[in-house]
């Protein structure tokens, strides 16, 4: 095959569009971090080769980034995307052994993040405790970042074009080196924030603030953050056991839209809340406040006993639980209920769950519910210092004023706790409604968002799970869940509680 | 209002608390629980208060017994070592809360929390919350909270333990004056014997849920009635040592290895053929001399200021004395030591009783 002039090739345009963003960002932000980095992290008392420092490092970033400008102007929907475009200058492409074309990268686009490097390392190599914001560093690791990743897809793409047009790019090297720049860049942003924190003392505040919330912060990226991501990836797809042989796709919103218009979704929503708000109120923290009062106020033997009692449902495997409720509620004659009331001489009782299903998922969840709230306001109730207790009775309180006036303002910090605790708790939790009235009975009598989320996703009937619509319920129930955590910070003026006190002297 | 606790006794299981107090306090009388951390100061303060619940005995207001009552109907004001201010609460609240559960109406619980917190040199901050006030005014906001229900009784539990020294000592003469201005019956608990010895009309001194003596405060300086007293009341404390009192003539005499003084009629033949006695002097009863008195060695020199505190030895003995700081003294230099023998006090080893009072 004879050599010709560069082949023409479409880029797929969503695709495209991704690329010429990042590209875009780096354009902007390239030269601007790069001097800013240079100018902090080389010797300020050597004022001249700060200022050709800077120079060179525009300079030398404005070559590296050349050919990018060059990829974006010839840029459009079905664009007219010459290898050059990507490379520079290109060389003109050799025929290979077996009658492809091998497109080779120019000199030039070595020599960019070459000349970068040694911009960089010079830098480095002067480098001295300098005057640094921590944003310039935390703006070169965000840059060298997105820089990776761009050119990271830039050359799959290309690579991608030229496998369809049966030519070779040869971009190795080229990429190799632009990492390693991309890796210097990194290095020199982590070398300003350590700067930074050494001359500011609040932001030095902040990191070691950061240190120790490392280990915790690792536990909720690696199982919260991203599982939410995966799951809103996941939400974007049509994977599902219908079409499980066939490469999935992208889909875009469409579970979303699917979710928000089906019939029974305001059904859903409204059990939810009602689920949510009920069992929160009457028995998460009403019952558990009344609880953890009462055992507080007899003796400590009997309130421990008590409070024992009460974690019994908890402790019980949920099946079992639920079993012993619906043998509770049967009809005669196995019902405990209807055996008691048969006694008392009422005859003919129903099977109690399916006549009063809210009152029954109310009672179950809140059962177990209880214990949470009753352990962590007891220990917040005995946490009170007894001379404040002292002082309130001295003053002319009884008990109910005591409780009013001291105890409960006290359980603030708790009682914040347990509510978002236990909001997000009943908010995600299914299994005694699916176990207890799988969401009946009749159509969605019970059935609450986390539930539909499960059948949706996992339940199997016929083979049916739809883990993409079931990802779409799921992701939402996280952002309501989130959304909620906020409010409730607000509400509860949570920045108020952790507030430092300001000692004066008299 | 009168106030008499009759055998007042409390016990949790076999540990005991207090155990058979009996005292009377007037109508206005200032009187101090004084004594070590855990002889049963607190205890028997909060019987008084209505929050424990005595084992055995009375206690009776204005000859009313009121074992009973709950603390809200005792009309008690009561001030804490740790404020025990309401958090949550401004001080206004603070200082109001007692006339809030009185349901007074509000302007005139307004009126009253202003002249109680004016009082108290608070009235500016009154929209303050505890935590955004120093100690200081902690404390005056709590005694501001125990005055603004003019009550009959007023119980203090350590209130100026946790002051700094300075602070402790205005505060200490402001409660004194307030005390005496609004003349409200008043115990105050303290480990400190100088604030006891300062403030009170009489003190009770506790031991061991005991009560030792019930005495004002010159009484039990200068008629200690147990070893314990003696060696508790008193800055810097009491030497007190084994010795024994022989009779030669018509003189007695304290005699011990290397040491020999003499004590007058009146308390010698009290313990004279007693064996061995503790003998009790106090530091500024005894002073140095020249070419007369007991020789020892000076030990240590500790300055006080205003005084020299010197450890002086003599043989295995060591006796404190205060000595004019003008005097040169070093470390190792013998000292004549002049006593005045009028002032010792004499103890029977096996009761701990005095041989002089009781
Ligand atoms: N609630 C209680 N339960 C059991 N023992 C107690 C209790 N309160 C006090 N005591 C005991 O009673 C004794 C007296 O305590 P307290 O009155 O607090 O001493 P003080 O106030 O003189 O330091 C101590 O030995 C203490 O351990
Ligand atoms: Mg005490």
């Amino acid at each position: 095959m004879k050599s010709e002039a560069p082949a023409t090739f479409t880029l797929h345009s969503r695709l495209f569009r991704a690329e010429a963003h990042s590209t875009f960002l780096i354009l902007i932000a390239g030269p601007m971090a790069t001097t800013q980095i240079l100018s902090e992290i080389q010797d300020p008392r050597t004022g001249r080769g700060r200022w050709l420092l800077l120079a060179a490092g525009f300079v030398l970033l404005g070559c590296f980034f050349l050919p990018w400008l060059r990829f974006v102007i010839t840029a459009n929907d079905r664009i007219a995307l010459s290898l050059t475009g990507l490379q520079a200058v290109t060389m003109p492409p050799v025929e290979t052994t077996d009658g492809g074309l091998l497109y080779r990268s120019s000199p030039w686009m070595y020599l960019a993040p070459l000349a970068g490097i040694v911009a960089l390392g010079l830098g480095l190599l002067t480098l001295r405790p300098g005057r640094s914001a921590p944003w310039h560093g935390l703006f070169a690791i965000i840059l060298s970042v997105t820089a990776a990743v761009a050119v990271w897809s830039v050359v799959t793409a290309a690579q991608e074009i030229a496998q369809k047009q049966k030519v070779s790019v040869e971009v190795q090297w080229g990429l190799a080196l632009t990492f390693m720049a991309l890796l210097l860049f990194l290095i020199s942003g982590l070398v300003a924030l350590r700067d930074a924190g050494a001359q500011q003392p609040t932001f030095r505040a902040a990191l070691d603030a950061l240190d120790f919330m490392a280990p915790g912060t690792v536990l909720v990226i690696v199982f919260f953050v991203l599982p939410a991501i995966i799951l809103f990836i996941l939400s974007l797809t049509d994977l599902s056991s219908a079409n499980f042989s066939e490469p999935w796709t992208f889909v875009g919103f469409d579970n979303y839209r699917r979710m928000f218009s089906d019939r029974f979704f305001p059904k859903i929503l409204r059990n939810t809340f009602q689920y949510v708000i009920l069992t929160l109120l009457f028995f998460n923290v009403g019952l558990a406040l009344l609880l953890a009062l009462l055992t507080a106020h007899v003796s400590r033997r009997v309130g421990f006993f008590f409070r024992l009692l009460w974690l019994l449902p908890r402790i019980t495997p949920s099946v079992v639980y639920i079993v012993m409720w619906q043998r509770i509620a049967q009809q005669p004659p196995y019902g405990i209920l209807n055996q008691l009331l048969g006694w008392l001489g009422v005859e003919n009782q129903p099977y109690w769950i399916p006549e009063a299903p809210w009152v029954f998922v109310v009672l179950v969840n809140g059962f177990v519910g209880a214990s949470f709230g009753m352990i962590i306001f007891t220990s917040a109730i005995e946490a009170i210092p007894a001379d404040l207790i002292i002082a309130a009775k001295v003053d002319g309180a009884g008990d109910l004023a005591l409780i009013r006036d001291i105890t409960l303002p006290l359980l603030r910090w708790p009682l914040l706790f347990v509510v978002t605790y236990q909001t997000l708790s009943l908010l995600v939790s299914f299994e005694y409604i699916l176990l207890l009235t799988n969401g009946g009975p009749g159509l969605f009598t019970t059935e609450v968002w986390a539930l539909t989320a499960y059948k949706r996703a996992l339940q199997t009937y016929f083979g049916s799970n739809q883990w993409a619509y079931g990802a779409a319920w799921g992701f939402v129930l996280v952002v309501i869940g989130v959304v909620l955590s906020v409010l409730y910070l607000r509400v509860f003026r949570f920045n108020d509680l952790v507030q430092e006190p300001k000692i004066d002297v008299l | 209002m009168r106030v008499e606790l009759d055998n007042l006794t409390k016990r949790w299981g076999d540990v005991t608390g207090a155990d058979g107090i009996t005292l009377d306090m007037q109508n206005g009388e200032f009187v101090a629980f004084l004594g070590p951390s855990g002889c049963g100061k607190t205890t028997t303060l909060l019987m008084v208060a209505g929050i424990y619940k005595p084992t055995a005995g009375e206690i009776r207001f204005d000859e009313r017994v009121v074992n009973q009552v709950a603390p809200k109907d005792r009309n008690i004001g009561m001030v804490f070592q740790s404020y025990a201010l309401y958090p949550h609460m401004s001080v206004r609240q603070n200082i109001g809360y007692p006339l809030k559960l009185k349901k007074t109406p509000a302007d005139e619980m307004e009126k009253r929390v202003q002249r109680v917190a004016d009082m108290m040199g608070i009235g500016h901050l009154l929209a303050r919350r505890p935590a955004q006030l120093s100690g200081g005014q902690q404390q005056r906001v709590a005694l501001g909270r125990a005055l603004v229900k003019e009550p009959s009784l007023l119980l203090f539990d350590e209130p100026l333990s946790n002051l700094d020294a300075r602070l402790r000592l205005t505060m200490r003469s402001e409660i004194k004056r307030l005390q005496l201005d609004l003349g409200i019956t008043s115990i105050y608990v303290t480990h400190d014997q100088v604030e006891a010895m300062t403030m009170a009309d009489r003190i009770a001194v506790m031991k061991e849920g005991k009560l030792q003596a019930y005495a004002p405060p010159n009484e039990l300086y200068e008629q200690p009635r147990t070893i314990f007293i003696a060696g508790f009341v008193g800055n810097p404390p009491m030497n007190l040592f084994d010795a024994q009192i022989v009779q030669e003539g018509k003189r007695y005499l304290a005699r011990r290895q290397g040491f020999e003084m003499e004590v007058p009629h009146k308390q010698g033949s009290r313990a004279v053929g007693k064996g061995q006695v503790v003998v009790g002097i106090r530091p500024e009863d005894i002073s140095l001399a020249q070419n007369t008195g007991i020789t020892g060695e000076v030990f240590v020199v500790e300055p006080l200021g205003r005084d020299n505190l010197v450890d002086v030895r003599i043989e295995d003995l060591h006796l404190f004395v205060l000595a004019d700081p003008r005097q040169p003294l070093q470390i190792g230099d013998p000292v004549q030591l002049q006593i005045d023998g009028g002032k010792v006090q004499l103890f029977d080893p096996e009761t701990e009783y005095s041989l002089l009072w009781t």
